[in-house]
């Protein structure tokens, strides 16, 4: 487990110079050849960054368990009409999940939030051509699409069950 | 209404605390398994300040003890008090895919069995083209040629075994002291069963895992 850690990577902040050791290491790994989508997205993340997260336009999605070490985060940033106007990802994990979440960024940009939780995981794998034991990673992807979402109304819903409590209390107290 | 919230929240708190764990990669905790080699500074430096982000919203413990059929969509840390001993894992999870192996093969035997008949007396039979079972490094593979490829792997981390199948995609099945099973929390799917169903549905006839 901690030997496959080893060769996983993460797109964070991912350099020029850090690139070619990159590819390397998915040339190590990928005996298997994966689609040349993978490795576009694993070469060159889309989104890759991070957003404030208490920023009450933004919902993060934060899926995985870090001690497998695959970690997704992925956020959105919403307007006010619930479409989703902007997204990034960090990734700690291999090369289809990092994919995976890169793809999962350019997807749910400029789309409904109703229309982003219907995305599944078979999507992000047929389009990645995802082999049978990577489907997983795109499981975490949509997990983590719909943990955004899940977030962003829950920060939502608390903003306005303030406003809306903040007069029944003073009522209470009065 | 906020006085009840903040006695929700403390419920939760106290509730979580003696499950949080610390995170796995800081080193100077003491750690369930001390012989862990360090890792990269890289991500361990990224890995901890993900995990610290993950704590406070920590609602999924994966514990195998009893089941928890909430599955939160969080990631957790691991509590290594509430899950199954690492050998006991390893013991049902192997017993579990050694037992399918050998289910599997029986399977392929009857079916080349079934097949050779079928080619004399023009019988009904499993007819699986490509059908081939592979044991590798703790990975199960079950090919049935165009139909797709099922891949169940034991994931010891979260004392899960994962299954990758190619009619109802991933899942994670948690071992479920209750029913003597492993059991996908999200849909409450037991393994045996899942492939059992899915299995016959790809064959076209009833296929018998217990």
């Amino acid at each position: 487990m901690l030997r496959n850690l080893g060769r996983r990577i993460t797109a964070v902040g991912l350099g020029h110079h850090q690139n070619a050791h990159h590819h390397n290491n998915l040339a190590v790994v990928g005996a298997r050849l994966y689609h040349e989508r993978v490795v576009d997205h694993y070469n060159n993340p889309r989104n890759v960054g991070s957003f404030d997260k208490n920023d009450p336009t933004v919902g993060t999605g934060l899926v995985g368990a870090p001690a497998c070490g695959d970690v997704m985060k992925l956020q959105i940033k919403v307007d006010e009409s619930g479409k989703i106007v902007d997204a990034c990802f960090k990734t700690f994990g291999c090369g289809s999940a990092i994919a995976s979440s890169s793809v999962a960024t350019e997807w749910v940009k400029g789309r409904q939030m109703e229309e982003v939780v219907t995305i599944k995981n078979t999507e992000i794998a047929k389009h990645l051509s995802l082999p049978p034991v990577k489907l997983h990673c795109s499981m975490l992807a949509e997990d983590a699409i719909k943990a955004a979402v899940k977030d962003y109304e829950a920060k939502k819903s608390k903003i306005q069950g303030n406003v809306e409590a903040t007069p029944v209390e003073k009522a209470a107290e009065a | 209404m906020a006085s009840l919230l903040r006695h929700l929240s403390l419920t939760r708190t106290r509730r979580l605390l003696p499950l949080s764990n610390p995170p796995l990669c800081n080193r100077s905790s003491p750690s369930p398994q001390p012989s862990r080699p360090p890792r990269g500074l890289r991500f361990s430096s990224s890995l901890s300040q993900i995990t610290r982000n993950l704590r406070p919203t920590n609602s999924r413990v994966f514990c195998s003890r009893s089941l928890d059929l909430d599955d939160a969509q969080g990631p957790a840390a691991i509590d290594y008090r509430s899950v199954l001993q690492e050998d006991e894992f390893h013991r049902l999870a192997d017993e579990t895919i050694q037992d399918l192996q050998e289910k599997f093969e029986e399977i392929d035997s009857h079916h080349r069995l079934s097949f050779r008949k079928s080619f004399l007396e023009y019988g009904d039979c499993i007819q699986i083209d490509g059908l081939d079972i592979d044991y590798g490094n703790q990975v199960l593979t079950l090919k049935l040629g165009s139909l797709g490829t099922y891949v169940l792997n034991k994931q010891t981390p979260n004392r899960q075994i994962w299954l990758s199948s190619p009619a109802s995609g991933p899942s994670r099945f948690d071992w479920d002291q209750t029913s003597q099973t492993w059991v996908y929390r999200r849909t409450k799917a037991k393994l045996s069963q899942l492939l059992e169903n899915e299995l016959e549905q790809l064959c076209g006839k009833p296929i018998n895992l217990s």
